[in-house]
């Protein structure tokens, strides 16, 4: 919805000059936004209190490109300055055509010729914090009209809490014709507040009542202060203090669901992360400590992909040798695709397949070039892996930067929606989602499909499948390529919530081996409920201590007595040998 | 091991311990420095710190080598024996710290006047040795004894003692634990009333960690070749069969657990005053990978080897940390996948690789890898 | 037989190494960072602006004393974000390689390892990294930020937008500790009411605050809860934040903070720790507008800046130094104060005619030392912090920030606590 409304601004900014031409109303609205842009201090901020009564959308696009430091200033010959606003396509040598704000016009020279610039021809129209609050003002009071509710929401939470009692007007009008449940509530609810400010006792009662009645989590320091008031009246206080108690009561359930989210999404990307290892560790004995390192190749192939989306990737590597007196060095560059707009947003979509690939190959170039000897041998393994880990980290470091890369997430991933002020951001449900699939998609591979009865043979009995025909390197290729793959989904995931450098991988190996240990090495299932549940109680202990450090040590400790009683997992697979 | 039995190898044994113990800091000590054959102050310093690596991996070795545990928690034990040394080469520093307080630099800056409780104790050096030993112990004890009674093994029980030396890390790097926190213990001065700063105390340091590593490795070499060394390289072998024989394998698991703890605590107790520093770092799970490393690079199940390893890679990086800033991870890296799949006997057990490789044509050639089958309890299920 | 023989090889080749000869007319100096480790992410870029530093002092004829001329040869050592390592290699560079002087350290933790190091062996360590103070060693020369060179001008700020909650976060260890209780009594001294300080207090047993605010691990990723915490302090309005997370974490925090929806113009950000470096590795679409304050953004509109910029990049382009990233670099404070350290070292030999430590530390302490750096003028102090241009700066879309407001020349003082406390108990 928001992403609409940028795609809307910048449509009617850069295409149709038409829009712009306008009737009498259109171009005083536009004087006034020209004169507003070139004034300084009071004279402006009164301007733009004007300007946030025209209701006109002219308004909104500019200053939403003002406050974007869009509004350019061009010095005109006779030594006045002209605000203009550069058109978004711009020609072969990058110059585009500038659009006056005053008049709606493309700028033209004394000719009539229509002039062209650069963005860094010209100088940006300043704006600073307090100028972006007022512009941000102006904007909240003309997105009161705004077609999308949850900006409409938003607009009349920050009005009601800027406790300008002049705004109690446009508020009520606004009820009136308001036809989303959210927004009336939200705008009942900044009534509310700004009524608190009025001079007569009985009105303040009503709206204490009011706002405990709504339950409005915003106004709790208000209220808190208004019973802090020493010439406060004994019923304001009394009723103030219920309004509080239902509001915190309120605030408990919602801090209540808001952690099982928190535990759910965290969970989510643990499993995520443990089911390739529980693949390969419980299918194949092997313990892959270059697991973490499967996560950052999938991350980083995210971000190649972004790259080759946008500008093109490249990197070069200078070893400190010398070959013939010069050192030597290698490099690659790829051009991007300098995509824009949708086309851009969907390289997520495409980064994805990129990232299960690029993992499950690398997966399969190391176990076919160290794990195959290391089969009968778990902790030798554990060693040689972890020796890679350490290669594929320097390697990063000499590919990449030592730095962490920018990994920006698509448009339609980011924001929130909220439920009864509970807030659900998108990309974490996203990967809650995402887990499921995958979770199904596994369990689907395991259990229907014929690679999948090798697989699970190939665990519970290595040499006796081997001698009933089933031909074990390549199943043992097939399912570490897997697994691998796997970690590289759970990086692109990463890559959205975390940072992306070298070291990624190591901060979440012990966790996923904690998650697949606990789960029962070999059961998806037990993948499944150990991931939830750590990151649940890992959520839980946080709200209940209020730090997030104690959280984890406790659950680790726990997972270590819990192990003590049941040292399978919580789910074993249970087979006639003895060990 | 039959090989160190030989009357050249107790010779050479002999002479490198001499060399270690008396000749290098004699060299230190008695020769003009900028000469031929004199040891800085910086290599007896360092020399001292790969010691105390060396008596962790013996430790660690007793543990995998030779009763098949791999422990990845070692530093976990080596850390806490250096913490609690380090509490009392803080209180030791009197108020020659930088805020000029009775109380150590890190709980001023954190905003306390007085000292904690309990750290009262620790001004007393013969309490600190002995809680050096007993806080690690302790630790092993709980932690084996909840470990061996459910017969925990193999894989899992190595990612149990990682996770619990990865849960004391994230404990001991909170600063509302009062150790310091990030920053650790450092600035140390004092012990036992000789200046930590002055060489003199630095080579005494030194002898006394060689002294200790010679006892901790004629210790081990006496216990592996009585009964219960016997019981505990069957315990490696299988540890099946030792139960089914009537053994209690886990309370035989469980001594040596802990006393390879107390071993690690002792290297640990050391290392503190010869590095000046000893931070939450020290205990990450990297750090036991390490010690593994230096274990399995040396050779297992000698006690030999995870001496040569202990110094010969920790050597390697102080060498490749300054030859080649940007590599050393990579050389670091192949070297250990290397050694891993082709010398599973690391280079005690080089020179019988490459003899079984120099054998005639026409007889059986033994392959150089991956080496004879491990005696793990999976090519115990096959036979 | 072959194993002591091995042991005995070994033994050789260390007593080889140990002597190393010095060339003539080259001076030693050492470069003591994180080259691999978590910190290598900020470190790297400090040590590419010391050999840029020393490539430009050596084109320009080198260090002269006297009637010659000494080449800088760098000697660069990896502390690979070790800290035990750090003191390893300090002790290195200082003993064996017998340096001059040491550019190094980043994090306090390396610099309070390697101080007794420096104090045993009277070398010279020059700081560049902002720090939270409280500390006073012969034997360093901090160009680094002080507390009152970076947080309380930012509070200031923030105080004079009519800003009334504040939420400390930071990471934890000493740093951010430090400055949040600086802050925390700096701010009640100015009438900020207890309740409107966030982040929780932690008491000892007297009851005396001894920690304010929020604290994560390094590498904390999971800032969910935190952010949720932040949104509903910020409710009312009038609320900030101020941000000393460390390294890495910074990304996830600010993920989150933009999937809430928490806008810089509702409740804006001020981190310490964010420079132009750091920037290239976070969703600067989300940021713009959170704040940062330093003393000295890549941003500047001097000559002096943009003289530097254009060395910079040519240097980038030609130079062959094994591990330097040449694309998509950013310029920001510590790495500009590591190249002001070196030209002020220079200046001090040059002025004092010798390598010697004690005269070197005479000559800084007299005042007479400064620099006109891309900063601005900065000058050493009696009390071996640097008096320099203090900067507050917005975000911009593209990583650079937008300069808000300067102070001149401000005076670098470490010991703040002792002043708030007496201040406070008045």
């Amino acid at each position: 919805m928001r992403f609409g409304l940028t795609l809307l601004g910048l449509a009617s900014l850069g295409c149709c000059c038409c829009s712009f031409a306008g009737g009498p109303d259109a171009s005083a609205v536009r004087q006034k936004l020209a004169q507003a842009i070139l004034s300084e201090g009071q004279e402006q901020q009164r301007l733009l209190g004007e300007l946030a009564d025209s209701a006109s959308k002219i308004v909104a696009d500019v200053l939403n490109a003002w406050s974007r430091d869009g509004v350019y200033l061009y010095n005109s010959p006779d030594n006045s300055k002209v605000p203009v606003l550069l058109e978004e396509s711009e020609d072969a040598s990058g110059k585009a055509r500038a659009i006056r704000i005053d008049n709606g016009q493309y700028l033209k020279d004394a000719q009539g010729v229509e002039l062209r610039f650069s963005r860094s021809d010209l100088n940006s129209a300043d704006t600073d914090m307090r100028l972006r609050s007022a512009i941000q003002q102006t904007l909240d009071t003309l997105a009161l009209a705004d077609p999308d509710a949850a900006a409409r929401r938003s607009a009349v939470l920050k009005l009601g809490n800027s406790r300008k009692q002049r705004y109690l007007p446009v508020l009520q009008s606004r009820l009136a014709r308001e036809t989303d449940a959210t927004v009336r509530k939200a705008i009942a609810e900044a009534l509310a507040l700004l009524e608190l400010g009025a001079p007569d006792p009985k009105v303040q009662l009503a709206a204490v009542e009011q706002l405990g009645r709504l339950r409005a989590l915003g106004s709790l320091d208000v209220l808190k202060g208004v019973v802090a008031r020493t010439d406060c009246p004994p019923d304001l206080a009394r009723s103030a203090r219920k309004a509080i108690n239902s509001i915190e009561e309120h605030l408990w359930w919602v801090n209540f669901f808001g952690t099982i989210f928190h535990g759910l999404s965290l969970g989510s990307i643990l499993l995520v992360v443990a089911l390739g290892l529980a693949i390969t560790f419980g299918l194949m004995g092997i313990i892959n400590m270059a697991h973490g390192e499967m996560i950052a190749v999938g991350a980083y192939a995210c971000y190649v992909v972004q790259n080759l989306f946008g500008a093109g990737f490249g990197f070069s590597i200078t070893l400190p040798f010398n070959f013939a007196g010069k050192p030597i060095s290698f490099g690659l560059h790829l051009p991007g695709l300098n995509a824009a707009g949708w086309y851009y947003e969907s390289y997520f979509l495409l980064a994805l397949p990129l990232s299960f690939i690029s993992a499950a190959l690398a997966g399969l170039f190391i176990e076919r070039t160290v794990i195959r000897f290391l089969y009968r041998r778990p902790l030798e393994s554990l060693l040689a892996t972890w020796g890679i880990s350490l290669v594929m980290q320097q390697c990063f470091r000499m590919i990449f930067g030592a730095n962490n890369v920018q990994v920006n997430s698509p448009s339609w991933l980011l924001g929130h929606f909220a439920i009864h002020d509970v807030s659900f951001g998108y990309n974490r449900v996203f990967v809650i989602c995402l887990a499921a699939v995958i979770v199904f998609a596994t369990w689907l591979l395991l259990t229907q499909t014929s690679l999948g009865l090798l697989i699970r043979a190939v665990m519970q009995n290595r040499s006796m499948a081997a001698c009933l025909g089933v031909r074990t390197t390549r199943i043992n290729m097939l399912t570490f390529a897997f697994g691998s793959g796997l970690a590289g989904l759970a990086g692109a995931f990463l890559s959205q919530i975390g940072n992306v450098g070298p070291s990624l991988g190591q901060t979440y190996i012990v966790d996923s081996f904690m998650t697949v240990v606990l789960g029962g090495v070999g059961s998806i299932v037990g993948t499944v409920c150990s991931a939830l549940g750590i990151g649940t109680a890992d959520q839980v202990l946080q709200q209940t201590t209020g730090s997030p450090v104690t959280g984890k040590i406790v659950v680790l400790v726990a997972i270590i007595i819990f192990l003590q009683w049941k040292p399978g997992g919580l789910f074993t697979i249970r087979g006639r040998s003895l060990d | 091991m039959g090989r160190t039995g030989t009357k050249s190898a107790k010779w050479g044994l002999g002479i490198a311990a001499v060399v270690i113990v008396v000749v290098i800091p004699s060299l230190n000590a008695f020769t003009p420095p900028g000469g031929l054959f004199h040891v800085s102050d910086f290599s007896i310093n360092l020399y001292g710190k790969y010691l105390c690596y060396a008596i962790l991996a013996v430790g660690v070795d007793m543990l995998w080598g030779y009763t098949g545990l791999l422990s990845l928690g070692q530093a976990l034990f080596f850390t806490l024996g250096g913490y609690m040394m380090g509490m009392h080469l803080m209180r030791m520093i009197g108020d020659l710290g930088q805020y000029h307080q009775p109380i150590p630099d890190f709980l001023v800056f954190l905003g306390w006047h007085n000292l904690p409780a309990f750290w009262r104790p620790f001004d007393s050096f013969p309490f600190a040795l002995l809680m050096a030993f007993l806080l690690p112990g302790l630790v092993a004890l709980t932690f084996g004894y909840l470990a061996f009674r459910s017969r925990i093994r193999g894989v899992y029980f190595s990612i149990l003692t990682q996770a619990l030396t990865y849960a004391a890390c994230l404990l001991f790097f909170r600063n509302s634990l009062l150790m310091g926190g990030n920053n650790g213990f450092t600035d140390f001065k004092f012990l036992l009333h000789h200046d930590l700063r002055v060489p003199a105390t630095q080579r005494g340091l030194y002898v006394v960690t060689a002294l200790v590593l010679l006892l901790v490795y004629a210790g081990c070499r006496w216990l592996s070749q009585t009964k219960f060394g016997l019981v505990q390289q069957a315990i490696r072998d299988s540890e099946n069969r030792v139960l089914f024989s009537g053994y209690a394998a886990g309370y035989y698991k469980l001594f040596v657990f802990v006393l390879c703890a107390l071993i690690a605590a002792a290297g640990g107790a050391l290392y503190v005053p010869q590095v000046g520093i000893i931070n939450p770092s020290e205990m990450s799970p990297e750090k036991s990978l390490e010690a593994v490393v230096w274990v399995a690079v040396g050779g297992r199940g000698t006690l030999v080897g995870p001496i040569l390893g202990a110094i010969g890679v920790n050597a390697l990086k102080s060498w490749t940390t300054r030859a080649f800033p940007d590599l050393w991870l990579l050389i670091l890296g192949t070297l250990f996948v290397l050694v891993t799949v082709f010398m599973p006997k690391g280079i005690v057990g080089l020179p019988e690789q490459l003899h079984a490789l120099r054998r005639p044509f026409g007889a059986k050639l033994t392959p150089a890898a991956p080496g004879p089958p491990e005696p793990e309890q999976e090519s115990a299920k096959t036979r | 037989m072959k194993k002591y023989s091995i042991t005995l090889a070994a033994c050789a080749l260390m007593l080889a190494g140990s002597s190393i000869c010095q060339a003539s007319d080259t001076i030693k100096v050492g470069i003591l960072h994180s080259l691999s480790g978590t910190m290598a992410i900020s470190e790297t870029s400090l040590r590419d602006t010391l050999l840029f530093a020393f490539d430009e002092i050596n084109k320009a004829g080198g260090v002269k004393i006297g009637d010659k001329s000494y080449m800088i040869e760098p000697v660069i050592v990896d502390g690979a974000s070790n800290w035990p390592l750090f003191a390893e290699k300090a002790k290195q560079l200082l003993e064996e390689d017998k340096v001059a002087v040491v550019f190094g350290c980043w994090t306090s933790v390396s610099r309070k390892s390697v101080l007794p190091v420096f104090e045993k062996d009277n070398g010279l360590l020059f700081y560049p990294v902002q720090y939270e103070g409280e500390e006073l060693s012969k034997n360093i020369f901090y160009t680094a930020e002080a507390v009152n060179q970076q947080a309380t001008p930012a509070v200031d700020f923030l105080l004079a937008q009519g800003k009334k909650k504040f939420y400390l976060i930071g990471t934890d260890y000493v740093y951010p500790q430090t400055t949040n209780l600086i802050l925390y009594k700096y701010l009640l001294l100015h009438g900020i009411a207890l309740g409107d300080i966030g982040g929780g207090l932690r008491k000892d047993d007297s009851g005396k605050v001894i920690s304010a605010g929020k604290y994560t691990p390094f590498g904390h990723t999971d800032y969910q809860q935190i952010v949720a915490e932040i949104k509903q302090f910020a409710a009312s309005g009038d609320a900030c934040v101020v941000n000393t997370i460390n390294g890495d974490s910074n990304v996830p925090f600010f993920k989150e903070v933009a999937a809430a929806g928490l806008t810089p113009a509702d409740c804006p950000v001020v981190s310490f720790s964010l420079a132009e470096d750091e920037l290239r590795a976070l969703p600067t679409k989300d940021l713009v507008g959170e704040l940062g304050c330093w003393t000295y953004f890549m941003s500047l509109n001097t000559s002096v800046n943009k003289n530097f910029l254009d060395r910079w990049n040519a240097w980038l382009k030609t130079e062959n130094h094994p591990g330097v990233v040449k694309e998509k670099r950013a310029v920001d404070s510590p790495m500009v104060l590591s190249y002001n350290g070196a030209y002020l070292w220079k200046a001090a030999v040059e002025k004092a005619g010798t390598f010697d430590v004690d005269k070197i530390r005479e000559t800084l302490e007299s005042g007479a030392i400064s620099f006109d750096g891309p900063g601005g003028k900065i000058t050493m102090d009696k009390n071996h912090h640097a008096t320099k241009n203090v900067y507050i700066g917005e975000t911009r879309a593209n990583g650079q920030f937008k300069i808000l407001k300067s102070f001149d020349q401000v005076f670098g003082e470490p010991f703040l606590l002792k002043g708030l406390d007496e201040k406070l108990n008045k």
